[in-house]
């Protein structure tokens, strides 16, 4: 098994990260600096699920626990801003982009373009 | 241009009673109407000596009034109810009171509750309009002119204008005519909760003998489903009658040679159709979630393969993989990958809901350190999460299917809805055989060939076997 327990690959401390005091600014800093990026709440079970998925498929993605940073809530309202009022955590980012909540997430990879996005970003090789 | 919209009665400086722009909130009626063409006339026979064009008096209200943001208490009434509908969706089953489930579409069955009651009175007002050719604005214009005369007009009651008896009878009619209005509106929910009941009631019924005979039994008893299971399964079986229409078409188009066009068409028809089924159970979620969780929304023969509220999509894929003889080589493979990306997203979602079962688990278990209503709250703020599994297996479910007609031809992707309505048609029909198969000792002196001949018998009643 690829993921195990807590250790989600890279679990980089927040603090010693971007300086950027604009919440937006913050998270595409953090969206770009890894091939997968999954901004996520710790509690949350979808989260779990999106974490899992990935892991399943033998990708490594960067979490960042919202609710473990001091500017986490910033942050999590800036990505409910960009996405629309609806949609909540896990947020996916692939290659910098944004990929979008849990519903986005599971299409892109019921249609098959996750996979190849995965490949383009470096985070799945054949 | 201006002056066009302003009502005749404005105009020439008559009194214009804003009884009738819907002070109380409710609709038009007669008493307010009666009142104002009175004043009206009282008022226009002292001043100019004729009687009031009652015709002009009223513009383009009340049909206009109805979507003038903010004019007045008629107009916030339809932006309240619209905001109703908006947070229904974030309040309970026990906060719902449906006041009307008809409806042609599964979807506004639930949006029908709250906009019967904008319907009744649109029409009653429909009803009043004596001028409806006027178009034009609303009494948006009229309503800081009207003010003012509002005034005037306490001021005018006070002249004698209108004797004590005119004015009494006026008071009561406006009684009766509220009276009558909550009379109605009474009934009306009367008789819509009651047919709730009753739908209640048959479901328990049709359920008792596949539970044992005994009413009130774990599942059973009355009152245990939920208004909102009960127009679930209403919408359901709806679905289900326009789904057999939807397949005979297509059946009847794939054997007549249709061509690929109108094929796809139908495809996308059919397509369409599921995403209504899908609709109602985003909606029905918001109600009542366990309802469908546990299955109770299906067949008994459809509950025993469940996954996360209804069908595992891998699962179908490969009865499809199966049903689908001639595929290409890249039909294959693509048909085989939808498979593995759907098992994976599968194992990710059932290892998320099994994370979150734990966590319930250990709060309902709880410790020592929390007291019994902080426990129950923590509880229920995580079933709430149930709502959003439920709803990611059904975006599953529906991606699915639509990813079908995307790597198949056409006329496969036809089939392939064929297959999966007749082999849910077959469950179907295999839960009300085995719900009515005879029991040995309850039913006396049969004979074991009895059994098959009654198999027998209703076999060819079904249409479900008819393409076997």
């Amino acid at each position: 098994m690829y993921c195990e327990g807590d250790s989600w690959g890279c679990y980089l401390p927040m603090s010693l990260r971007s300086m950027g005091s604009d919440p937006m600014e913050r998270v595409v800093k953090l969206a770009s600096e890894s091939a997968v990026v999954i901004f996520s709440v710790s509690s949350c079970c979808m989260c779990h699920a999106a974490k899992r998925l990935f892991c399943g498929m033998g990708v490594n993605p960067t979490v960042y626990e919202l609710d473990q940073d001091p500017r986490g809530k910033e942050m999590e309202m800036a990505l409910t801003t960009l996405l629309g009022n609806s949609q909540t955590v896990p947020i996916v980012f692939i290659g910098g982009k944004l990929i979008g909540a849990m519903d986005r997430v599971m299409a892109s990879h019921i249609n098959g373009s996750l996979v190849p996005l995965l490949k383009e970003a470096g985070a799945l090789w054949l | 241009m201006a002056n066009h919209h302003i009502p005749y009665a404005l105009l020439h400086g008559m009194n214009v009673p804003t009884s009738f722009i819907n002070q109380e909130g409710s609709a038009f009626d007669f008493g307010e109407l009666e009142e104002a063409i009175v004043l009206q006339g009282a008022k226009a026979n002292l001043l100019t000596g004729r009687t009031a064009a009652t015709l002009e008096m009223f513009p383009s209200w009340p049909m206009r009034y109805q979507q003038t943001p903010g004019s007045s208490k008629s107009g916030g009434e339809s932006t309240d109810s619209g905001s109703a509908l908006n947070t229904i969706s974030s309040k309970t089953e026990n906060q719902f009171e449906p006041d009307s489930p008809i409806s042609k579409k599964a979807s506004s069955s639930y949006h029908q509750a709250f906009d019967q009651q904008n319907l009744q009175q649109q029409q009653q007002q429909q009803e009043m309009a004596s001028d409806p050719s006027r178009t034009g604005t609303s009494l948006n214009q009229s309503a800081p002119i009207v003010k003012p005369l509002q005034e005037k007009k306490r001021a005018s009651t006070s002249e004698k204008q209108l004797d004590a008896k005119t004015l009494r009878r006026l008071a009561q009619n406006r009684e009766a005519a509220k009276k009558s209005r909550l009379r109605k509106k009474a009934y009306v929910q009367q008789l819509e909760s009651s047919r709730i009941k009753l739908t209640q009631l048959e479901q328990e019924l049709q359920r008792a003998p596949s539970q044992g005979l005994l009413l009130g039994s774990s599942g059973g008893g009355v009152g245990n489903i939920s208004s909102g299971a009960v127009i679930c399964d209403m919408e359901y079986a709806r679905w289900l009658e326009d789904d057999e229409r939807h397949m005979s078409e297509l059946r009847t188009g794939l054997h007549s040679n249709l061509s690929d066009t109108d094929l796809r068409l139908m495809v996308n028809t059919y397509l369409s159709h599921y995403d209504e089924i899908f609709r109602l159970k985003g909606m029905a979620a918001k109600f009542d979630v366990f309802h469908l969780l546990t299955g109770m929304w299906t067949s008994p023969a459809e509950r025993c393969f469940l996954w996360m509220g209804g069908f595992r999509p891998s699962e179908l894929i490969k009865i499809l993989i199966s049903q689908l003889d001639p595929l290409t080589e890249q039909q294959l493979m693509g048909i085989c990958s939808l498979q593995h990306s759907s098992q994976q997203a599968e194992e990710a979602l059932s290892q998320g809901l099994e994370q979150l079962q734990q966590s319930l688990i250990d709060t309902v278990a709880g410790g020592p350190a929390i007291d019994g209503m902080q426990q129950m709250a923590i509880a229920l703020s995580k079933l709430a999460n149930l709502e959003g599994f439920v709803r990611q297996a059904d975006n599953l479910r529906q991606q699915t299917l639509h990813q079908l007609p995307r790597i198949l031809t056409v006329r496969q992707a036809a089939r392939c809805f064929l297959v999966i309505g007749e082999y849910y048609g077959r469950l179907r029909a295999l839960s009300s055989l085995w719900a009515s198969r005879p029991r040995g000792r309850l039913m006396s002196d049969e004979q074991p060939c009895q059994t098959t001949t009654e198999l027998q018998m209703v076999q060819p009643s079904q249409s479900h076997f008819s393409h076997f």
